[in-house]
């Protein structure tokens, strides 16, 4: 099958019931999507498919074939990932890519959320390390 | 001089004595106060690595050829295997071995807990080995499990003895009391849930060789039990763990899956990753074990507290160790007649391990809810009732090295005063309060601890030592503390770790030790280039303070190397962090519901390196308290005692929404009897007093005694209940 | 296992996926098995007009349009997490499974269909039972997880199927011992469209042990039209509970106080809702 990816074209090779996230950590190499929970419990997957944030590990590989993925290493330019380095808003860093993919498919729709937006909008990426507060001004301050 | 000392190693809150070899600390102090870099904030040195995805941590690993793992658990707490055959698992496509209890030591065929290892197969994929996996048949004699702690406690099933501590003469200390309160006490257990799960990669390099990839917070500590395990030369096993998902105190020892990997890798020769998934994560890689807390205090009627008790039953499941619960009781305040008794549950239940101040947090809750109970009963404001109770020696003997109770107590009060406008905002439905409790803790570190450093002709140092940085940012600390000693700018330091082949000896990360063991070493190594630096300036004719990089410019491919080793603690004395929260709570007496509006932190642990990261540490501290206090709990069946909560849906982990304001700060005073730097380390202490803040603040609120976590709706609204009816039945006459 | 694009409603013996919020987390648990899988995302309408929502609309449009009723909106806002909001659809939602740990861990209770058929106990009324069902849960004490269910159920809303129009309270049975299903939907049937008859006032509110992403230990739907108002519960039965009372509650030892909390919700829906 075929799979967009940040806007690379790839040819994948999967039997029917691989997820997104496994296709694209195992066949593509691109670890930085994270798995932690594998059952849509805790966002650290989390990927952009049309620009809307979904669980990769969650989504048949299959499902996808005409839409567009963009993970975290199609977001490297993104000012967010200066805002959550700059903010300290991460810590073991595991979830992190999640929370960014998150954080940016919010910001694009509404480049100036309210701290309860944010927190509305970043409640399915759970953070075991709890940079939380961190996290929301990173969000917050994105564009500083 | 290197000298040969017996010396107590603390870890955990726990001692052992340990030959060391120390050398003298011989740096000064920095003065107290912010530095051109240590004391200010900084930003993390690998965050964006970390941020953009290229970090990478074992779960990323693939290494060519690599053979993927699954592991058979007990489905029961306690069975025996009537029957295992492996064969059908072999057959299948892609897998390469399986191996049962009688190919390794760490599998078993009589299972005491649920997740106790059984067999594991390994195949090319993972979606192979976990079809293997389903193929084995395995048959099982289930038995009775043993669940009840209590029960445990009477049949004398018991991890140890029943640890018995005792001062002065706690039944005269009663019978001076005129207020005497007693209170069951009850904590959950509760899961780490590291967001990487415990996992290994090994791969044999020879055939008495191994490279062992691991999510681990001890790097030397993985090398020695693999060597243990594996009857090889220490310095035979490589342990590399560049980056690691969280730990928590779970990641500490190498487990069963580094051994099941490393078994199965020497069968196949090829590299094998072992990783638990969530719910084996959930069921098989530790949890901060229940508590039953059976506690008296005695006070006379100024507050002067006369005697403390408990009974503490800690549910440690098969195997594990029984911790300090009864160290707040012990420790917290100056009173002369105490005693405690702890008991150490073995059960059917998985075992226990570290979890951020294993002991402390439950201990702190039962004590501090204690304390405002009594504060209650004699009409005495509990911030009054904890300064009168301030111990100005350690309780149990001996000085403290540096304590700065007092001054947590004074900066709280503010905070603490808030709540007369903070009750006022109560409605009918939902009421508010404010709550406060202390910290005990210990957080000193100690020897050994080593580090190089190595400094370029370019002026650019490389700080090199085999630790491991957990997610708690002690890479940047590091390089904080060296570019300070130095007198670099702190971009200009790399800090190389993360391998025992490449760095001497580093703590472990647990027990809020990093910063203080490997700080001092790290400064000492930069002390010694910074003398060869200077000695090199003065003979070039160069000020003393000449930039670094004009002293080295002419070194070309030589080098300046130092070295730096991390000196003795105090002897005598006690070293301990301390530290206050007031929480601001609203409850919905109609509905249950509890949500935390604001937490004010104060800690004292010495010398703060990074204000920024330091800061980001109390917070997720404070947010794991509002977890295990609010909204996590793992529950097991009650008749057969299998887990139910192992998925993130049922096990409830706090949300961003979940996040009350926080407001922190540290006393940031160097502890001026602690090594060259005088700092504590700052993982545990914010984690410790949360939850009874919030469970006093519920009182203020309401009136109710809550005293079990969590404190879901189905408690709270009892302890309402209760509290009405107690208001509503005649006084006695 | 295959999976096809379904090119019309007819979608004969396969499993249908849409978001794939359920049915890949149930596969992957073996919970569901199946040999086919149908994306019916091309065939199911997602529109929303005039009372009239597709099915397929997913919940993070809904949790933002105003146009439906609040206690839709509402429901939609406060149910699951935001990734999964995106993920799932309107029709998926009304589909889904108990969170019974129990069941989700594949003990093998009365809902639970192993290789040997149906199981005959229900382990959560001897067992854990803290989040489970009040009312109806003599044989099974499951709750329904589903707050847009109840919002719908409060509502009064009508379904459209590829077979057939019923109102949405028909989508629903309780579990006994000659059938174990919790929904009327034949195997083949596809929800289509969901109508929602306009109303004076709603409202949705929602207990829940975080205050994000978590499923509801009880929600209560309120809905007036007129001077009639009709309540409906999530998480406190087998099937969204439309309230008649109380009285019918038969609580389990360690879930009483989820009596109260409903009734102290519902207290409060109604009079948000009063004219």
């Amino acid at each position: 099958m075929k799979l967009n990816v940040n806007d690379h074209q790839y040819d994948v090779h999967a039997a029917v019931g691989t997820t997104l996230a496994e296709a694209l950590r195992d066949e593509l190499a691109l670890t930085g999507t994270k798995i932690a929970c594998a059952e849509g419990h805790c966002g650290a997957c989390t990927v952009l498919v049309d620009g809307e944030p979904v669980l990769s590990c969650i989504t048949l590989v299959h499902s996808v074939e005409n839409a567009s993925v963009t993970t975290i290493e199609g977001l490297r330019e993104h000012r967010m990932i200066d805002s959550f380095v700059r903010n300290d808003a991460l810590q073991c860093g595991f979830c992190t890519p999640g929370q960014i993919v998150s954080a940016v498919a919010l910001v694009e729709t509404n480049p100036a959320p309210s701290t309860e937006e944010i927190r509305h909008a970043m409640a399915g990426n759970l953070c075991r390390c709890g940079a939380y507060p961190k996290i929301e001004e990173a969000v917050r301050t994105w564009r500083d | 001089m290197a000298r040969l000392i017996r010396t107590e190693k603390e870890v955990e809150g726990r001692y052992e004595e340990v030959w060391l070899v120390v050398e003298e600390d011989s740096l000064d102090q920095w003065p107290a106060g912010a530095r051109d870099i240590v004391g200010r904030p900084a930003t993390r040195v690998d965050a964006l690595e970390r941020a953009t995805g290229q970090a990478v941590y074992t779960a990323d690993l693939a290494l060519p050829g690599m053979l993927h793992t699954a592991v058979l658990r007990s489905p029961h707490p306690r069975a025996r295997v009537t029957h295992l055959d492996l064969a059908p698992a072999l057959a299948l496509a892609g897998v390469h071995a399986a191996i049962g209890p009688d190919d390794l030591e760490q599998l078993t065929a009589e299972p005491n807990y649920q997740g106790a290892p059984i067999a594991a197969v390994c195949a090319d994929s993972l979606a192979q080995a976990r079809a293997a996996l389903r193929a084995i048949d395995c048959r099982f004699d289930v038995l009775e499990p043993l669940l009840d702690p209590d029960e445990a406690v009477r049949r004398g099933e018991l991890l140890g003895e029943a640890r018995v501590r005792e001062r002065g003469d706690y039944e005269r200390g009663l019978a001076e009391a005129d207020v005497v309160v007693e209170a069951e006490y009850r904590t959950q257990v509760v899961l780490h849930n590291s967001m990487e799960t415990h996992q290994a990669v090994v791969e044999w390099t020879g055939d008495d060789r191994v490279d062992v990839h691991i999510s681990t917070q001890y790097i030397w500590g993985i090398r020695d039990a693999v060597s243990d395990g594996l009857g090889l030369p220490k310095d035979n096993v490589r342990v590399i763990c560049h980056y690691m998902g969280g730990g928590f105190g779970s990641k500490n020892g190498p487990d069963d899956y580094t051994f099941i990997a490393a078994e199965l890798a020497k069968r196949t020769r090829r590299p094998v990753k072992c990783a638990l998934t969530r719910r084996e994560e959930n069921t098989a890689a530790g949890n901060r074990n229940a508590t039953i807390q059976r506690l008296t205090v005695g006070a006379r009627s100024d507050g002067t507290i006369t005697a403390l008790g408990g009974e503490f039953v800690n549910a440690v499941g098969w195997s594990g160790w029984s911790s300090g619960t009864e160290g707040p009781m012990q420790m917290l305040y100056a009173c002369a007649n105490v005693k405690t008794t702890t008991y150490g549950a073995k059960l059917n239940l998985p075992p226990m391990k570290a979890f951020r101040a294993p002991g402390f947090v439950e201990g702190t809750f039962g004590l501090e809810a204690l304390l405002d109970e009594l504060a209650a009963k004699l009409d005495v404001d509990p911030l009054e009732l904890r300064r009168r109770n301030y111990a100005e020696h350690a309780p149990e003997g001996g000085d403290y090295s540096a304590k700065n109770l007092l001054e947590c107590y004074r900066r709280a009060e503010p905070h603490w005063e808030r709540r007369h406008e903070v009750r006022a905002r109560s409605t009918d439905t939902v009421k508010r309060g404010v709550g406060m409790a202390s910290q005990i803790w210990y957080g000193g570190g100690g020897p050994p601890s080593y580090a190089w450093i190595r400094v370029g002709s370019d002026g650019r140092a490389q700080v090199v030592t085999a630790m491991q940085d957990i997610g708690t940012g002690t890479k940047t600390a590091m390089a904080q503390i060296a570019a300070e000693e130095l007198g670099v700018p702190l971009e200009h330091v790399t800090v190389s770790l993360g391998d025992s082949a490449r760095g001497p000896y580093a703590a472990i990360s647990a027990g809020s030790s990093t910063t203080p063991s490997m700080g001092p070493a790290v400064r000492a190594a930069a002390a010694d280039a910074r003398r060869q630096i200077e000695e090199i300036a003065e003979q070039r004719g160069l000020a003393k303070d000449a930039p670094v990089h004009e002293v080295v410019d002419v070194l070309e491919d030589a080098q300046i190397l130092g070295k730096g080793a991390r000196g003795p603690n105090p002897t005598g004395m006690q070293v301990l962090t301390f530290g206050v929260q007031v929480a601001e709570v609203a409850v919905d007496v109609e509905t249950g519901e509890v949500w935390v509006e604001r937490i004010y932190a104060v800690h004292d642990v010495g010398r703060v390196i990074n204000p920024l990261g330091a800061s980001s540490q109390i917070e997720g501290g404070i947010i794991q308290g509002i977890g295990h206090t609010l909204s996590e709990e793992r529950l097991h069946d009650p008749r057969t005692g299998r887990l139910l909560t192992t998925t993130l849906d049922a096990y409830r982990l706090p949300t961003i929404a979940d996040v009350p304001e926080i407001v922190s700060e540290l006393v940031d005073e160097p502890d001026p009897q602690l090594t060259n730097l005088g700092s504590k380390g700052l993982g545990e202490p914010p984690i410790i007093p949360t939850a009874a803040a919030i469970a006093n603040a519920i009182r203020d609120a309401t009136g109710a005694d809550v005293r079990q976590l969590p404190i879901t709706r189905e408690e709270m609204l009892r302890a309402l209940r209760e509290s009405r009816e107690r208001h509503a039945a005649p006084a006695r006459v | 296992m295959q999976l096809q694009r379904a090119s019309s409603t007819d979608i004969g013996a396969a499993t249908p996926i849409h978001g794939g919020t359920e049915v890949v987390p149930l596969l992957r648990a073996g919970l569901l098995r199946t040999d086919e899988l149908v994306d019916i995302r091309g065939v199911v309408p997602r529109g929303i007009a005039d009372g009239r929502i597709g099915a397929g609309a997913p919940l993070a449009e809904l949790e933002c349009d105003p146009t439906i009723p609040d206690a839709l909106r509402e429901a939609c806002r406060l149910a699951a997490s935001p990734q999964l909001r995106n993920m799932g659809s309107l029709g998926g939602n009304l589909l889904q499974a108990t969170r019974c740990w129990y069941w989700r861990l594949g003990w093998p209770c009365r809902l639970h269909r192993g290789a040997d058929g149906y199981g005959d106990e229900c382990f959560a009324r001897e067992g854990e039972h803290r989040e489970h069902a009040i009312f109806a849960n003599g044989y099974c004490a499951s709750a329904h997880p589903s707050d847009v269910a109840a919002a719908l159920l409060a509502l009064d809303a009508r379904l459209r199927t590829n077979r057939r129009e019923l109102p949405l309270a028909d989508l629903y049975r309780l579990p006994t011992e000659d059938d174990r299903r919790t929904t009327t939907l034949e195997d083949g049937e596809v929800i289509l469209e969901v109508e929602v008859p306009p109303c004076d006032a709603s409202v949705y509110l929602k207990a829940m042990e975080r205050k994000r992403w978590a499923f509801p230990i009880v929600g209560v739907a309120a809905v007036r039209r007129g001077g009639e108002t009709r309540v409906a519960l999530a998480g406190v039965a087998p099937v969204p509970w439309l309230l008649d009372g109380f009285e019918a509650a038969t609580p389990l030892p360690r879930n009483a106080y989820k009596v109260e909390v409903a009734q102290a919700l519902v207290k409060r829906a109604v009079a948000a809702i009063r004219g």
